[in-house]
């Protein structure tokens, strides 16, 4: 397995200070509004982070080049800033979205009935600020995911604190943390995997946005060993105080015995590939993937 | 039969259902030691291979997914996946 470095974090404790006070003064429309020109610096003088957003724009808006595409770079990173203030604003309790959640319902019957799931997660949307709103299941969140990877999510979602239900799995540990996971879906809880990129982890190609990619493929291969459905979950921000989140795809992936397995999970991590492209031709500046994910599958 | 004679007959199904199941081209069930390392060094297993186990042990032996992270000494080696259904199933 290859180490993936950590991504490169932009904005300072200095900036996100500021942006907080700002918050507290004027709203969060005061913190958008600096946004603005905050972001048409970084479009203009930081020419790594219009690189890092170029692969996705070129497949998804495969018709625009030259100012066109870096016009579009620009405005995916005002829509990120915009999460990033959403996020912060939810931590400080300063204020609450309205939050539609379309399969909810299925998601109280898997609780009521002690079903595990997987839940997988995207970089579309801001699905931190959705973990909040499965705090009513009453299940333990279990993240997938390494704990030094990403400081701001366990901030985020508050991880292992008193009144949080929310824990790490790290795949660092023994086994890949499967045996956890598989505990944590037998109890009935739920596990959050990122499903859109790997980061070393065992993955299948599959065509995702017009090329391949390697998408990993551990959440297919855990729900269909442990018998547990995946949600796929994706989230976007509608309005200034509103965030519509879906999780109404519910993949139950079987594994016939005859067949190579690596096969029958790619066909599976390809039904996740078509739900998230999909997904993205409606809501296309919800996508922060700032990453060449295609390069990685050459 | 004894408690030997049962164990050594577990291991061996064991060897038989990990080189089936996880599809093990490059090793036969007469070449895996009792106590050769199943993950990292040794078989090379990876963590989805865990995964298989667990399954492999629900469908064979009827063993219930319970506590494995606190257990997970049992998947160390042949040797000790054969205490561990023995324990279970026997005892």
């Amino acid at each position: 397995m290859s180490e993936t470095p950590p991504p490169r974090q932009r904005g300072n404790a200095l900036g996100i200070w500021f942006f907080k006070s700002l918050m507290q003064l004027f709203g969060l429309r005061g913190a958008y509004a600096l946004l603005y020109p905050v972001c048409l610096y970084y479009a203009i003088f930081d020419r790594a982070a219009v690189r890092s957003a170029v692969p996705y724009i070129s497949r998804r808006f495969p018709e625009r080049s030259g100012f066109r595409q870096w016009w579009t770079a620009y405005l995916l990173f005002v829509s990120q800033g915009k999460n990033l203030i959403d996020r912060h604003a939810l931590i400080a309790g300063a204020v609450e979205f309205d939050t539609a959640i379309d399969g909810y319902e299925q998601l109280e019957t898997f609780s009521h009935d002690q079903q595990g799931f997987i839940l997988l997660t995207s970089h579309v949307g801001n699905w931190q600020t959705v973990m909040h709103s499965l705090e009513k299941l009453d299940r333990t969140v279990h993240l997938l995911m390494k704990p030094e990877m990403n400081p701001a999510i366990r901030d985020a979602v508050q991880v292992d604190s008193e009144e949080s239900r929310i824990r790490i799995i790290s795949p660092d540990q023994e086994m890949g943390g499967v045996l956890a996971v598989m505990d944590a879906l037998g109890n009935g809880d739920i596990v959050a995997i990122m499903g859109d990129r790997s980061y070393g982890a065992d993955s299948v190609p599959v065509e995702f946005l017009g090329s391949t990619v390697h998408f990993p493929y551990s959440a297919f291969h855990i729900a269909a060993s442990a018998h547990c459905p995946v949600v796929v979950l994706l989230s976007s921000k509608v309005g200034g105080g509103a965030y519509s989140v879906n999780m109404a795809e519910v993949l139950w992936p079987k594994l016939e015995r005859r067949r190579d397995r690596k096969e029958q999970l790619a066909e599976w991590v390809q039904k996740y590939a078509d739900i998230l492209g999909n997904y993205l031709l409606d809501h296309p500046l919800q996508y922060f993937i700032f990453h060449d994910i295609w390069m990685d599958a050459d | 039969m004894d408690k030997d004679t049962k164990l050594a007959e577990i291991r061996e199904k064991l060897k038989v259902l990990l080189v089936d199941q996880l599809a093990l081209d490059d090793v036969t069930p007469e070449e895996i030691e009792d106590d050769s390392e199943l993950f990292g060094e040794g078989l090379g297993l990876d963590s989805l291979d865990a995964v298989e186990i667990v399954v492999m042990l629900q469908r064979n032996f009827n063993l219930e997914v319970k506590d494995m992270e606190k257990n997970r000494e049992i998947f160390r080696t042949i040797g000790t996946l054969a205490d561990y259904v023995y324990e279970k199933t026997e005892a």
